[in-house]
Order: C-alpha cells, then sequence, then structure tokens
C-alpha cells in the first residue's frame, strides 16, 4: 500500500506546504469533510512532535446546493471572512475534487482585492494527481515574484518533506555541514517559514534540494533567479563528501578543510563502531529506495561488514538519514538488529 | 403508473411534444404528471399559460431541502396537468448534472412522483450521469427518442441509444427504448429515413409529427397547440401520438448504430 506522502491527494500535499508558512491561512474550497480529514491528519502530527499549534485551515464548507450552483460566491464569502479576521498575512487556496469537477472559477475569486495577498494553487483533490503533484504545485505557486534583491552567499533549503518524522534531525544536519564551510541558511522553502522568510528566497546563492523529486522545483527557481541547485540532501560517507564539494565550486569557496574534518568525522564513526566489523549482513528486498542502498552498501563496506545472502537482515531506514549524522544512526540501527540474534 | 421519458437532441421539439401529450393523455381523463428536467425550465410553460414556475432547485436554494412541500414544486395546468419544473444553476456555473439527482430526491421525498402518467422531457442530450438519471433509477421506464431527419438529431438519438442500451445491460436497469418520434424539419425523405433508423436500432417509428405553422401560433399565445386549435389537425396527430403511447407495450434494448453507419443511412435517403 501506498504511504500517505506517496499516496495520498493533491490538496494533502499542498497543505503539507501552505500549513508550514507562518501567518498564512488555508482556505480548502470544498465540502468540510475534506478540510477536517485533513485537520485532523495535520493535528495528529503536530501532537505527535509535541507541537501545540493548529493547522490554520478554513473550509468552504460547499453544500450540495453550491455544488449545483457554483461554489464561487461561498470561496469569496470564506476569504474575505478570513482576510477581515486581520491576524494572516497570506491565504493560500486549494481545491477538491468536487470544486474541480464543477469548473468553479478559483483564479478569478483570487483575483479580486482581498487586502491580504491570495495565491490560488491549482490542486483539485485526487483529480489530475496525487501527494506529490501538490507538493510540488504548492512550492510553485509560493515561488515570491522576482525583486532586485541581492545574492548573499547563502544556501536555500528546497522542498522539505514536512510531514517526514525526522525533518528537524535532516535539517539539522545539513546546516551544520553548510556551516562547516561557513555559508548560512537563507530561507527553508518552506518549512517553519513566514511570508517574509520566502520573500528572500532570491537572495540565496545555491538551492539545495531535499531530493531529487524536487528537480521541477529547482529548475523553476533557477530559470526564475539564476539560482543552480544540489539535487538532493547528502546520504552516505561520500555523499556527504561530495556534498560539500558540490557546494564550494558552486559557491567558489575552499571546503577542503571542512572536508577533511568531514572525513576524520566519519573515521571517528567508524572506529567507534569497530565491533561490527566482519558480521554478515543483507538488505530486506523491498526496503529502501536506490540511493539508499547505494549508501548503506558503503556504510557496510566501510564499517568491515560483510554484506551476503545468509547475513542477519538489517533495515534500510526510509527516510534515510543524512549527512555524516546519517550514518551513526544507520550504524546504530544495525548494531540492534545484530545483537537481537539469540 | 406509467413512467415515459423524451430525450433528444436539444431544439429538436421535445418540450413541445411533450406538453401535448400530456394535454392529450389529461384530456382522455388521465392523471398527467410532466417533470421538466431542464435548466431553462420552460418544458411546461404551455401547459400553464406561458408562466414560469418556480423550480425545485430555486426552492432548495432559496430555503434548503427541508423546507419545501409538494404544493410548492407541483403546479397544475390545462387540463389538470401537474407541471415540475427541476431547473437549475446558470449557464456556466455549478453542476446542472447533480441538480437534476438532487430534484429527484427531493421529489421522492415529497411522494410527489405519483400519477397514472409522469412525462419526464429531458434536456438536450445524455451528457453526464445527472441527466441519465431519471433513466438509471428506474424512474423512466419507457424512452422516446425525438428526432428529426437531420444527422445531427439522429447522431444525438443514437447517443441515448448508447446510454438506454448500457444503462439497461445492468441487472437493475428496467429502462427500455419505447420507440421513435420524428418532429419533422422537412427534410425530404424523412419518414422514411427516420423509420429506417428506428429499425435499425431495433425499434419503431411510433409518430410522425409534421411541421406545421399552428405550432407556433400556439405557442404565442401560450398555449398547448391541443388547448390552442384542438380542431386542427396537427392536434389529432397530438392526440393519435399520446394514444400510441399509452397503449404501446414495446420495449427494446436498442443497438446503437456506428458513425459511418449513421451517415451512410443519412446519405441513402438524401435526394
Amino acid at each position: 500500500m501506498n504511504s500517505p506522502l506517496e499516496g495520498g491527494c493533491t490538496l494533502t500535499g499542498a497543505l503539507s506546504v501552505t500549513t508550514e508558512i507562518e501567518g498564512a491561512v488555508t482556505v480548502i474550497h470544498g465540502p468540510a469533510g475534506c478540510a477536517h480529514h485533513n485537520f485532523s491528519l495535520f493535528h495528529a502530527l503536530c501532537a505527535g512532535r509535541d507541537d501545540p499549534v493548529l493547522p490554520a485551515i478554513v473550509s468552504t464548507d460547499l453544500s450540495e446546493s453550491d455544488i449545483i450552483f457554483g461554489g464561487e460566491e461561498s470561496l469569496e464569502r470564506t476569504i474575505r471572512e478570513v482576510a477581515a479576521a486581520g491576524n494572516c498575512s497570506l491565504v493560500c487556496v486549494l481545491q477538491t475534487c468536487v470544486s474541480g469537477a464543477i469548473g468553479d472559477d478559483v483564479d478569478s475569486v483570487c483575483g479580486e482585492d482581498y487586502g491580504v495577498p491570495v495565491v490560488p494553487i491549482p490542486t483539485a483533490g485526487f483529480l489530475g494527481g496525487g501527494f506529490h503533484d501538490g507538493h510540488v504545485r504548492a512550492l510553485l505557486s509560493l515561488v515570491p515574484p522576482a525583486r532586485g534583491g541581492k545574492k548573499t552567499i547563502s544556501a536555500n533549503i528546497v522542498g522539505e518533506k514536512t510531514l517526514e518524522f525526522e525533518r528537524e534531525a535532516h535539517y539539522g544536519e545539513v546546516s551544520r555541514l553548510l556551516s562547516a564551510i561557513g555559508v548560512p541558511v537563507c530561507t527553508r522553502f518552506v518549512c517553519r517559514s513566514s511570508v517574509e522568510g520566502i520573500s528572500r528566497l532570491p537572495q540565496g546563492a545555491v538551492n539545495i534540494l531535499r531530493d531529487p523529486s524536487m528537480v521541477a522545483v529547482g529548475e523553476h527557481l533557477e530559470a526564475e533567479f539564476g539560482t543552480p541547485y544540489v539535487s538532493s540532501f547528502p546520504l552516505g560517507p561520500s555523499g556527504t563528501i561530495c556534498f560539500l564539494e558540490e557546494l564550494g565550486e558552486i559557491l567558489s569557496l575552499d571546503v577542503s578543510t571542512a572536508v577533511a574534518g568531514e572525513e576524520a568525522r566519519q573515521e571517528r564513526i567508524f572506529w567507534e563502531f569497530r565491533h561490527l566489523r566482519g558480521e554478515r549482513i543483507r538488505f530486506g528486498e523491498a526496503s529502501g529506495h536506490a540511493d539508499s542502498l547505494g549508501a548503506c552498501r558503503e556504510i557496510a563496506e566501510a564499517a568491515g561488514m560483510a554484506i551476503h545472502p545468509s547475513g542477519r537482515q538489517v533495515p534500510v531506514p526510509d527516510p534515510f538519514p543524512v549527512g555524516t549524522g546519517g550514518i551513526r544512526k544507520v550504524l546504530s540501527l544495525w548494531r540492534r538488529a545484530c545483537r537481537a540474534r539469540v | 403508473m406509467k413512467q415515459i421519458a423524451l430525450y433528444g437532441k436539444g431544439g429538436i421539439g421535445k418540450s413541445t411534444t411533450a406538453a401535448n401529450i400530456s394535454a392529450a393523455l389529461a384530456l382522455r381523463g388521465l392523471d398527467v404528471l410532466q417533470i421538466g428536467c431542464d435548466p431553462k425550465r420552460d418544458s411546461t410553460r404551455m401547459l400553464v399559460q406561458g408562466r414560469l414556475i418556480p423550480t425545485v432547485m430555486d426552492l432548495v436554494r432559496e430555503r434548503g431541502d427541508a423546507g419545501i412541500s409538494r404544493e410548492d414544486v407541483v403546479y397544475t395546468g390545462f387540463a389538470g396537468v401537474k407541471c415540475v419544473e427541476a431547473g437549475g444553476p446558470e449557464p456556466g456555473v455549478g453542476c446542472a448534472g447533480r441538480g437534476i439527482i438532487a430534484t429527484f430526491q427531493v421529489l421522492e421525498r415529497l411522494g410527489a412522483l405519483c400519477a397514472d402518467v409522469v412525462v419526464y422531457d429531458v434536456l438536450g442530450d445524455v451528457v453526464c450521469g445527472g441527466f441519465a438519471m431519471p433513466m438509471r433509477e428506474g424512474y423512466a421506464q419507457e424512452v422516446y427518442l425525438v428526432t428529426s431527419g437531420e444527422l445531427m438529431s439522429l447522431y444525438a438519438a443514437n447517443n441515448i441509444c448508447k446510454a438506454i442500451a448500457r444503462l439497461s445491460s445492468r441487472t437493475r436497469g428496467t429502462c427500455r427504448l419505447a420507440g421513435v418520434i420524428c418532429n419533422a424539419r422537412d427534410v425530404r425523405g424523412e419518414e422514411e429515413l427516420v423509420g429506417e433508423f428506428a429499425r435499425r436500432i431495433g425499434s419503431t417509428l411510433v409518430g410522425f409529427i409534421p411541421r406545421d405553422p399552428v405550432v407556433q401560433q400556439a405557442e404565442l399565445n401560450r398555449k398547448t397547440v391541443v388547448e390552442f386549435a384542438p380542431e386542427s389537425r396537427q392536434a389529432a396527430i397530438y392526440r393519435d401520438l399520446a394514444a400510441r403511447i399509452l397503449e404501446n407495450r414495446r420495449m427494446d434494448i436498442p443497438v446503437p448504430l456506428g458513425m459511418e453507419e449513421l451517415e451512410t443511412l443519412a446519405y441513402e435517403f438524401t435526394p
């Protein structure tokens, strides 16, 4: 079965972006049920992270009569109510299957003057795509207009999977690597961002994509602002070194000291797990993506473990922990699997 | 209770035919209910002296589903024909097909779908599941295709055959094709052409309505022909058609034609 990340609808995908923006309210144009299910999902997730913030989601609460006669009036009324409440800096408008199917002219309604920016995001529930499409379309819709802001030696983090449980750990590792080469984060597009933060997007000198599924967004930002991109967070030992070198090349920085430091750090980790040398392991057939499996093999080899069909099955974590810090996490998991032997 | 539906291309004269059939049946002493299933709500106009009666959907919009009674939606017209209009959204917004479904749910709840004969006058073509609803749910058990000898009109009729064939293949499906009505456009060889079309789809021509200026005169006087000119030849034709429909027991699962076959057929009969 698909995970919610892969098998959800465009609405949930787009919400994973819009609910991350501080001060933004998301209007879901459709029956109340679509908002309810998503609110529950995001609320449960926030609660699971001990994050008391409720997702700012409002439904246009379409009834049968709106479906028959058109829901544009309900949408306009709802946006006006949200804008009049006066505590939001951005309104994002998402469509459900129902409003998509009856053909409401959402773009025109959003084009009215509400006193706050209103961004329609082309979603329509399951019509025309899944979770990933919604995620990408939301990001593309939120790209700020190109302004004369000067680029600084800084990096944007683009397309984080906001529903990922380990997202802050991944971000922490990437920002640690960036600080090792003296590059600050300009903005996260979008994860715990504000409208003001998003407006700084053109100032970043490089965009670091969460993973290759975000290439469409990277390409768009490159065309729009001339910002080059790195196509993924780093995975595994050599992936982490390559990541630093690639950034060094793009930003014309000497990263040799940082690389040497990182290699030493990796060596220390493998020394820490030296007791795993000689362990015979194998990876589960269905687990992990190709990149993750490549990183697993490299970690196993560097740790002196033998990959063998009769070896102990060890997990390929998904999402795969990033950077050098991720190596330690992977080895800890494998150690636990090996010690579980009777 | 006999439940018939008239389907056919837009502008072919379904409402005129339906209203005259309803009037003729009512004059025979039958309790007749005519339901217009079209947002432009002009199906029953000639039965109620040219008025546009409030529609089920307008009332649902104004008062909500629960605030409607049978008296609010059923209007009595010429010879006691009970008239209902489904209504629907303004052009270009919303979903009229869903409106038809909602209307039938309201009428069912109000117990308004009862008479000796119920005549459903359905919008131009079966463009979506909503408009097929009277067929699908067994409200319209006998479908009459209204067509002329013009190719596009036959094309629409043929499309409706596809819908009937599809729906009647289902175990629950009770909808059948009862016959073809030719509402003439003065195409030469028209009666023969439409008769042959009916035969090829596995049905029969139950009525040929010639073109007659009295239809327009009656319409300008906001009446059905049966009411406006009861002695006219055209009124006799409508009465005759109504009688045939009443007696008709024919129920076919039609076999729609291919586009090429349809074109060849039309070509053969064009002088």
